[in-house]
């Protein structure tokens, strides 16, 4: 505490010139990081469909049982059924791809939807949407998916479809708030007594202008929890099931293991998940301070 | 696992032994050791500790320290004595007159002085099970009594609609106090019983904890004389991979089901025993003969052959268990020895397949008729059971090498058991018959027990299959049903409604400084008064 | 903070309480819909290891009684509730209320614990790489350590943890809540209050939106006028700048967290309510499943008006628009 009241002079210094350079350094290698894995999820995706796998990756190999990484061909190893890890892995992918981006695509059309409704038009229609996300953040999210999941059918797409609902809230909540910082800064009656028509106003000056940072966020933020997610209902037993090959299953078979000492079969996924969303959430950082071009102020 | 389990029952005594008893059990009580605390670890939380009302196994092995019944099974499967003094047996063995000690009381409520466990107590167990309104498993098992009467406080008369083999077995029942009821005439879980119950056995119930940790003490009055160790408390666990760790790590005493992948861990402990015991069960690929491509035998003769039962059993289970060749498990009196497990030869396999007119198609997949031999497993979920993932997986394997397409389909076990038994929409199901008492299997491949919420799910129907199940039943020959049931094993075995796969060997494991530890099949902790900790090892 | 504005804070406690009851209601009344659509029955479980003939649901319809319409079925509930009444576990049939005292006080004390830890990791690192954001080193390398640990499979890292307490410290880390008589039991409760404030992906978040927060305040005027003069910056940022997004946080955290807790669990066999909305989802338990989600329900909505009073009572005046 000390130290913040003493250095005032420093903080002085918050806005100079070489500070900025470093940190857009940083935020450009956090870009390129990010846009890295997303390329490399991109391939891993394309080359999933096309099946250009080193191995079939539902073929049992009942010789090689949780093989060591590089053991006669097995480049990452094997898993509990003597599967290639590397295969299940690329395959892996698909489980999330497209599951992912509807949960994110739900989360963002009926946040934005919603934030813009009760920002821009106030009034009734607020309470009624505030409390509706409000409703939805009342639910601890993992058991609302559980109880669906478990009640109905565990499959990868209702799964997705309540975590998108779940989402709702966070976007529509982001989207209204800074509406609201817009009109109290009269940009929004500026715009109105511009002549601009409500349509431009909304989708360009408050979308696009002001909010898509904010968007950026929260897609990447989004896969990367539509991941964590599966994984954590793999280990429940109700993530993706078996023979489909998905990241958390990966995890959840080989940490049967892990305990007994063997590492890899869990620790492979376990670090592919880590790199993926590592490369969303730093994605998602660096985007939002070039955007924002905060950082430059 | 969850299995399913068979609840018709045939003789207890006529049942596979208990391994690994250490001792002789007549060896004298007196120098063994009381005090100590066993600390066991449990698969999950039971639901009631009653012995009526409880449909799992967690509970099942609690009322075994609780209870007794009129009867019980020793260590080398003979009926004995229990709170029943002697009995008698009607020449047409239909009336069972049963004496009961009179020196059995219940286990004290605080303040309460002890009531005596009398004949009006057995009746009243009966009447309570035979209700509609009580929902137990047990009902189905009792049906061949037809009634029973009180003939003075410490004699109860049972008779039975029809001479049934090895009837005396089933008198192991528990018997649950009169006195302690809320509602005298059914139980349900709403009943305070179910969580607090008084019983007549080696072990009170002391306390429930928190987190559903189940204290029991020793009762200082049981009627065989007081149990050595002090206390048991079963602590479930969420986690399988946990519960071998506080294992090792000595937060608990003992496993009562080590899981199949912690084997090879456990083995290699010296503090530990590894104990096998026998567990009346199996495992097998079911087949639906509603499909026409599965009602051809030859086609699911040939998944039999195609299967490396002993690759399976020894790379999934540390090879734990027996391959099995038909209905009834192993070392059952009806176990046809005579009946070798179908061998693994794929070329067999695709010969019989071809015989049976499939051709292979382009893309590898047989096919006959125009139509592919793609079917659908179904298979329950459950939380950590990557051993049934492996064996169905290998399954879809094995069977891709014949071209068969399998498609593995896992489902929520209430959606499981309703695809299964009540719409049979399925193809292949993968699961275990667990045999309470024994291997009756007439419920399962009899052809008026296809239906609805029926075991016969596959719908497997044969004439003399049915024939020889009625007349299995219906002798009171054991050697005459023995031949019968080997018949029956060698038509089954052929007919393979089922692909039999094994049965697995069950281990408890404990710490060494448990003595004298004697196991039940199923019931597990059935001899558990005798068990005992030395003084040295008592103190933690 | 002159003096606590008590009528504003009156006046958002009787509005939050209000919305409180109207979501409570939603909450329940969401899970029941679900619930009854849902295909099976609920008392399958209690034909668990017998098959479910006609005579045995016979009988279960006898003993429970018959089935109500669905809204006969949650008004009954309803009005149970109001008066204290969560109905009677359908597994064990013991009383839902009594269950839930128990298990959520124990999921309470995991919840806060770890936000606790969330805070003191998240709070240093962002003021860290906010006010002095030159010493890259130190800061960068804690937003990414806070990162790593939060892109991990919660459970995979609850392994973990257990693996390094058993081989590296010698300690079991599960929790006996029964047993106090172990002197260092609090400790071994410590490892999964660990697990759960710095996986589950919460930390980065917290860590995120902190950081951001904090840069905007420290670019707003009031606060650049403060610095030119020299003055304390820490004061005047403190109020906007930390405690109101630190509150905010938590409020909005806390149904990730509970979420976590499902995990965490059943891993370090936790005796709270993650573990026993597992059993219950499994077993369709509809008293036990209800009872659950209007006690999370009800820990959100106090996490919500506690950062509601504490905004009020630094901002008074935005109560009163």
């Amino acid at each position: 505490m000390k130290k913040y009241t003493q250095t005032s002079g420093e903080i002085g210094d918050f806005s100079q010139l070489p500070i900025w350079q470093k940190y857009a350094w940083v935020d450009l290698l956090y870009v390129s990081y990010g846009l890295l894995i997303v390329a490399l999820v991109l391939v891993s995706y394309m080359f999933g469909m096309l099946h250009w796998l080193p191995y079939d990756p539902q073929q049992i190999n009942m010789d090689m049982l949780m093989a060591p990484p590089f053991s006669q061909g097995y480049w990452l190893g094997t898993d509990f059924m003597g599967r290639d890890i590397q295969s299940r892995l690329i395959m892996g992918i698909q489980a999330y791809f497209l599951p992912g981006l509807l949960a994110v695509s739900i989360s963002l059309l009926a946040g934005v939807m919603l934030g813009i409704l009760s920002g821009y038009l106030g009034g009734k229609i607020e309470t009624v949407i505030t409390y509706i996300t409000n409703l939805i953040d009342s639910f601890p999210r993992l058991v609302l998916i559980l109880l669906v999941v478990a009640a109905f059918k565990p499959d990868i797409y209702y799964i997705m479809m309540v975590m998108g609902i779940t989402g709702i809230p966070a976007v529509a909540t982001a989207i209204a708030n800074k509406i609201r910082f817009l009109a109290q800064k009269n940009f929004i009656e500026a715009a109105i007594a511009l002549g601009l028509r409500t349509r431009a106003i909304i989708l360009k000056h408050i979308l696009w202008y002001n909010c898509r940072a904010l968007l950026i966020i929260q897609a990447t933020l989004g896969m990367g929890e539509a991941i964590l997610l599966e994984t954590s209902l793999s280990y429940l037993g109700f993530g993706v099931q078996e023979p489909v090959a998905s990241w958390g299953n990966m995890v959840q078979s080989g940490a049967n293991y892990f305990l007994q000492g063997n590492f890899w079969p869990s620790t492979a996924p376990a670090l592919a998940i880590l790199f993926t969303i590592l490369g969303f959430n730093l994605l998602g950082d660096g985007l939002n301070n070039i955007l924002e071009d905060r950082r430059g102020r | 696992m969850k299995q399913l389990s068979v609840v018709l029952l045939l003789a207890m005594s006529l049942f596979s032994t208990v391994a690994g008893v250490a001792q002789a059990a007549e060896s004298s009580k007196t120098v063994r050791p009381k005090g100590g605390v066993l600390n066991y670890g449990e698969y999950g939380r039971p639901a009631t500790l009653d012995p009526i009302t409880s449909n799992e196994m967690i509970s099942m092995r609690i009322s075994e320290l609780i209870f007794n019944g009129l009867v019980g099974i020793n260590e080398r499967q003979d009926v004995v004595p229990e709170l029943a003094l002697s009995w008698e047996v009607s020449p047409d063995n239909r009336i069972y007159t049963f004496k009961l000690r009179k020196d059995v009381t219940w286990h004290p409520r605080a303040g309460e002085t002890p009531v005596r466990f009398t004949a009006n107590d057995v009746i009243f167990t009966y009447n309570i099970m035979m209700n509609p309104k009580t929902i137990t498993p047990l009902k189905v098992r009792f049906e061949f009594i037809e009634k029973v009467e009180k003939l003075d406080e410490f004699t109860v008369r049972f008779t039975l609609k029809r001479p049934v083999l090895n009837a005396l077995a089933k008198f192991s029942f528990k018997i649950i106090p009169r006195h302690a009821l809320k509602n005298p005439l059914y139980l349900t879980r709403d009943d305070p019983f179910v969580q607090h119950p008084i019983g007549t056995g080696p072990y009170m119930l002391k306390t429930i904890t928190a987190d559903r940790e189940i204290v029991m003490v020793a009762n200082e009055k049981y009627f065989k004389g007081r149990p050595n160790i002090d206390q048991f408390i079963a602590k479930p666990f969420a986690d399988q991979n946990i519960l071998t760790q506080a294992l090792t790590f000595n937060a608990i005493d003992m496993i009562v089901l080590v899981n199949p992948r912690s084997i090879a861990e456990l083995q290699g402990d010296k503090r530990f025993i590894l104990q096998p015991y026998n567990a009346l069960s199996y495992s097998f690929f079911g087949y639906n003969l509603r499909n026409p491509l599965l009602a051809d035998k030859r086609v699911r003769q040939a998944f039999g052959y195609a299967l490396n039962r002993q690759e399976m059993l020894s790379s999934f289970f540390n090879n734990q268990g027996t391959i099995i060749s038909g209905p009834f498990a192993p070392g059952s009196w009806a176990y046809n020895l005579d009946v070798q497990p179908l061998p693994y030869s794929p070329q067999k396999a695709i010969a019989l397949l071809n015989e049976a007119g499939f051709k292979k198609g382009a893309d590898g997949i047989m096919q006959k008729d125009g139509r592919k031999l793609e079917l659908t497993l179904l298979v329950p979920i459950e939380k950590e059971s990557e051993a049934v993932k492996r064996v169905v997986l290998a399954f879809q394997n094995y069977l891709k090498n014949i071209g068969a397409s399998v498609k593995v389909e896992f489902k929520e076990w209430q959606a499981w058991k309703e695809d299964v038994f009540a719409d049979h929409r399925f193809d292949i199901v993968f699961a275990s018959w667990v045999f309470d008492d024994s291997a009756d299997i007439s419920s399962l491949f009899h052809s008026a027990e296809i239906g609805p919420w029926k075991n016969n799910f596959g719908g497997y129907s044969n004439p003399e299959v049915d024939s020889l199940i009625v007349e299995s039943k219906l002798t009171l020959d054991h050697e005459k049903r023995r031949t019968i049931n080997r018949k029956l094993h060698a038509m089954l075995a052929e007919e393979a409604p089922y692909t039999f796969l094994w049965t697995l060997t069950n281990y408890s494991a404990y710490h060494k400084k448990i003595q004298h530890v004697a196991i039940h099949p199923y019931k597990f902790f059935s001899y558990a008064d005798e068990w005992y900790i030395p003084v040295s090892e008592q103190k933690k | 903070m002159t003096s606590i504005p008590l009528r504003a804070i009156a006046y958002t406690l009787i509005k939050e309480l209000m919305l409180t009851f109207l979501l409570l209601l939603g909450v329940s009344f969401i899970i029941f819909a679900i619930l009854y659509a849902a295909p099976g029955d609920q008392f399958n479980i209690l034909l668990e290891g017998q098959l479910p003939t006609e005579a045995a649901r016979a009988g279960i319809r006898d003993a429970m009684g018959v089935a109500q319409s669905w809204y006969g079925q949650y008004f009954s509930w309803l009005l149970g509730v109001l008066s204290g009444n969560f109905g009677t576990s359908v597994r064990t049939g013991l009383p839902v209320a009594g269950e839930l005292i128990n298990v959520s006080l124990n999921t309470l004390y995991l919840t806060l614990g770890s936000m606790v830890v969330t805070l003191l990791f998240a709070i240093p690192v962002a003021l860290y790489s906010c006010v002095r954001g030159h010493v890259v080193a130190v800061g960068w390398s804690l937003t990414m350590l806070g990162y790593i640990i939060s892109a991990l499979p919660v459970f995979w890292l609850g392994y973990i943890a257990i693996y390094i307490s058993i081989h590296v410290f010698g300690i079991f880390p599960l929790v006996s809540m029964g047993n106090p008589s172990q002197s260092n039991a609090w400790l071994s409760t410590l490892v999964p209050i660990l697990v759960l404030g710095l996986g589950s992906g919460t930390l980065s978040e917290v860590i995120r939106s902190l950081r951001e927060e904090l840069s905007r305040v420290m670019a707003e005027d009031y606060v650049r006028t403060a610095r030119a003069k020299g003055a304390s910056v820490w004061r005047h940022a403190f109020k906007e700048g930390m405690l109101i997004p630190v509150t905010e946080i938590i409020a909005a955290k806390i149904p990730f967290i509970l979420g976590g807790a499902v995990i965490v669990e059943q891993i370090f066999n936790w005796p709270g309510m993650g573990r026993m909305a597992w059993q219950a989802a499994q077993d369709r338990d509809f008293s036990v499943i209800m009872g659950i989600t209007l006690v999370a329900a009800t820990f959100v909505r106090l996490g919500s008006l506690l950062q509601r009073i504490i905004c009020t009572a630094v901002n008074p005046h935005q109560a009163n628009e």
